[in-house]
């Protein structure tokens, strides 16, 4: 992805690695299956953080769900692929970007699955700056009141949004109880540790009722230049230097 | 009966043999819907008061196929989810059909947060919208069937009140050309477009008067029908009168429309001030103090020279 970054010289590297390793344990830990004759994914995956939809990207290419062609030519030639994800992008289940949709887009997905006995299951990645949505909290209501067993919603909580820190600009803390207080299990991991998201993932799955989890994480996570730093929220140009540090960083 | 009765018994019958469709409430009622309610229970979605969340959940029920149907009262529906409206059924072109009643000052006097005068040039900028403002029942029960039959992204703007039919009864034809024009045609006529319930006061001016003016009840104002511009093109002069405030309106529309088809007729707006009302005294006192009762028309057509 850092070097898609280099060659397009625009996306939101921060909000990228913040999710990487979530998206990695959705994809490559089973819990979003993949039928191998249809060459498409059972389950549904909304990135409500659409700024970070290309996150799935190189998933969905070890997938062979984006072609490579697509994946090669990004930022070099004609491609399919772009920074906010949409519905024209094979593996993209939703157009997104304006944030706090999702949640409620997820809810009905998971509604008309059970009303129809379909095995199939809705996970919606937001990000903690969408908790700043009331449409959000409309829809958690909405979820918590249909039981939809079906549905995850993973929260990537990073502290950070445009202006600097959530505590700073408007508090969001605690999140754990306010979301809890509506009556949905949440459970916090370290959001970079993918044994732990495989295994809070399987609790969801293996659980009776809508389940969310409250993944901390680190904005830029990976890279000693963006680790943390609100500004690296969108790309911002880098020094030959600081090129060769991100690389070091991420192997 | 209300439109909006006339709507859900269309969509009633219709889930008997359809379990795709889907209809959500936000915590708005009808008489018809506590038939709904009971008969399909699996159909209908109560989403809480909560516009916003409802259009997503619809957008969600739509990705996977369903016919949804999204219903509340018309201010809120409007211009509360506007933004879920672009970014679900507008951006991904779903079939989401918003049903949105008590459009106009239909909620007189509850004031201004209750009055929909905004929302047709609000929705009118949304890409891929179609609109609908019935005047009757039997337009009503056409526009429902077009939606159950071929769900789109549509926004249906249904009275509060009771509307009579028009007579002559609308007809398919007259449905699929998306406007119905009543009285001959000729150059020393003056047009009268409108829509919605105040079209009924129009109505009463024109059959008082068949030998001064042509009417058109224009219930699909996007996409604009151009049809009409080759019926109307031999008047010069036209009084659009809608119950909304001036920018945007149904006289945007029209304005819109006829140049888009190269016809350039002398066009007056007759609408609502471009302002909050806060009066009391009931929807038809509230027109005539705005210059919308039938009179009020009546002598703004007789200075359109």
């Amino acid at each position: 992805m850092f070097e898609k970054f280099l060659l397009t010289k625009h996306g939101h590297p921060g909000s990228v690695f913040s999710m990487m390793e979530i998206a990695v344990s959705l994809f490559h830990g089973g819990f979003v299956r993949f039928d191998n004759k249809k060459k498409s994914f059972n389950d549904k995956v909304l990135i409500s953080k659409g700024h970070a939809t290309s996150t799935l990207y190189p998933i969905l290419r070890d997938f062979g769900v984006i072609s490579k062609r697509d994946w090669d030519n990004w930022g070099i030639k004609k491609s399919n692929l772009r920074i906010f994800g949409n519905t024209s992008i094979p593996g993209i289940d939703i157009t997104s970007g304006s944030l706090g949709h999702c949640i409620g887009s997820g809810a009905g997905m998971a509604v008309s699955y059970l009303n129809n006995n379909q095995d199939k299951k809705v996970y919606v990645v937001i990000s903690e700056g969408e908790l700043y949505e009331g449409s959000t909290w409309e829809a958690l209501l909405f979820a918590k009141h249909r039981n939809l067993k079906n549905l995850t919603i993973i929260i990537d909580i990073n502290n950070l949004i445009i202006l600097g820190n959530t505590s700073d600009c408007l508090k969001l803390d605690p999140i754990k109880s306010k979301i809890e207080g509506l009556g949905i299990n949440a459970k916090e991991v370290d959001g970079h540790n993918i044994d732990n998201l495989v295994s809070s993932l399987k609790d969801c799955d293996e659980s009776n009722d809508v389940n969310c989890i409250l993944a901390k994480t680190v904005k830029g996570k990976g890279s000693s230049i963006m680790e943390n730093k609100q500004n690296w929220h969108y790309w911002s140009p880098m020094t030959k230097e600081q090129i060769e540090i991100t690389k070091k960083d991420l192997e | 009966m209300l439109q909006r009765d006339i709507f859900i018994k269309e969509i009633t019958k219709k889930l008997k043999n359809d379990k795709k469709i889907y209809f959500l409430s936000a915590d708005f009622g009808a008489a018809a819907l506590d038939e709904l309610r009971k008969k399909y229970p699996k159909n209908f979605i109560h989403c809480g008061i909560s516009e916003q969340a409802m259009l997503d959940i619809a957008t969600g029920l739509a990705l996977e196929k369903n016919k949804v149907f999204v219903y509340a009262m018309a201010p809120f529906l409007s211009l509360r989810a506007i933004e879920q409206a672009k970014c679900g059924p507008g951006l991904m072109k779903l079939p989401i059909c918003m049903i949105s009643v008590g459009i106009g000052l239909g909620y007189a006097d509850a004031g201004p947060t209750h009055y929909a005068n905004e929302d047709f040039a609000c929705f009118r900028a949304i890409v891929g919208s179609s609109i609908y403002t019935p005047s009757d029942n039997t337009t009503t029960r056409f526009i429902a069937n077009e939606m159950l039959n071929k769900t789109k992204f549509s926004y249906v703007r249904l009275d509060r009140d009771y509307c009579d039919d028009l007579q002559p009864n609308l007809i398919k034809k007259d449905y699929a050309n998306g406007f119905k024009l009543y009285g001959k045609c000729d150059r020393k006529k003056i047009g009268i477009i409108s829509h919605g319930k105040i079209f009924h006061k129009c109505m009463n001016i024109f059959k008082k008067n068949t030998n001064k003016y042509v009417l058109i009840n224009l219930f699909r104002a996007k996409p604009f029908p151009d049809k009409v511009v080759n019926i109307v093109k031999k008047i010069n002069r036209f009084m659009i009168v809608d119950e909304q405030t001036p920018s945007g309106g149904l006289s945007s529309c029209v304005f819109e429309g006829f140049s888009k088809n190269k016809f350039y007729p002398k066009i007056i707006s007759k609408s609502l001030p471009d302002q909050y009302i806060f009066d009391n005294g009931g929807r038809n006192y509230l027109l005539k103090k705005y210059g919308l009762g039938e009179i009020d028309i009546l002598k703004s057509l007789k200075k359109l020279k």
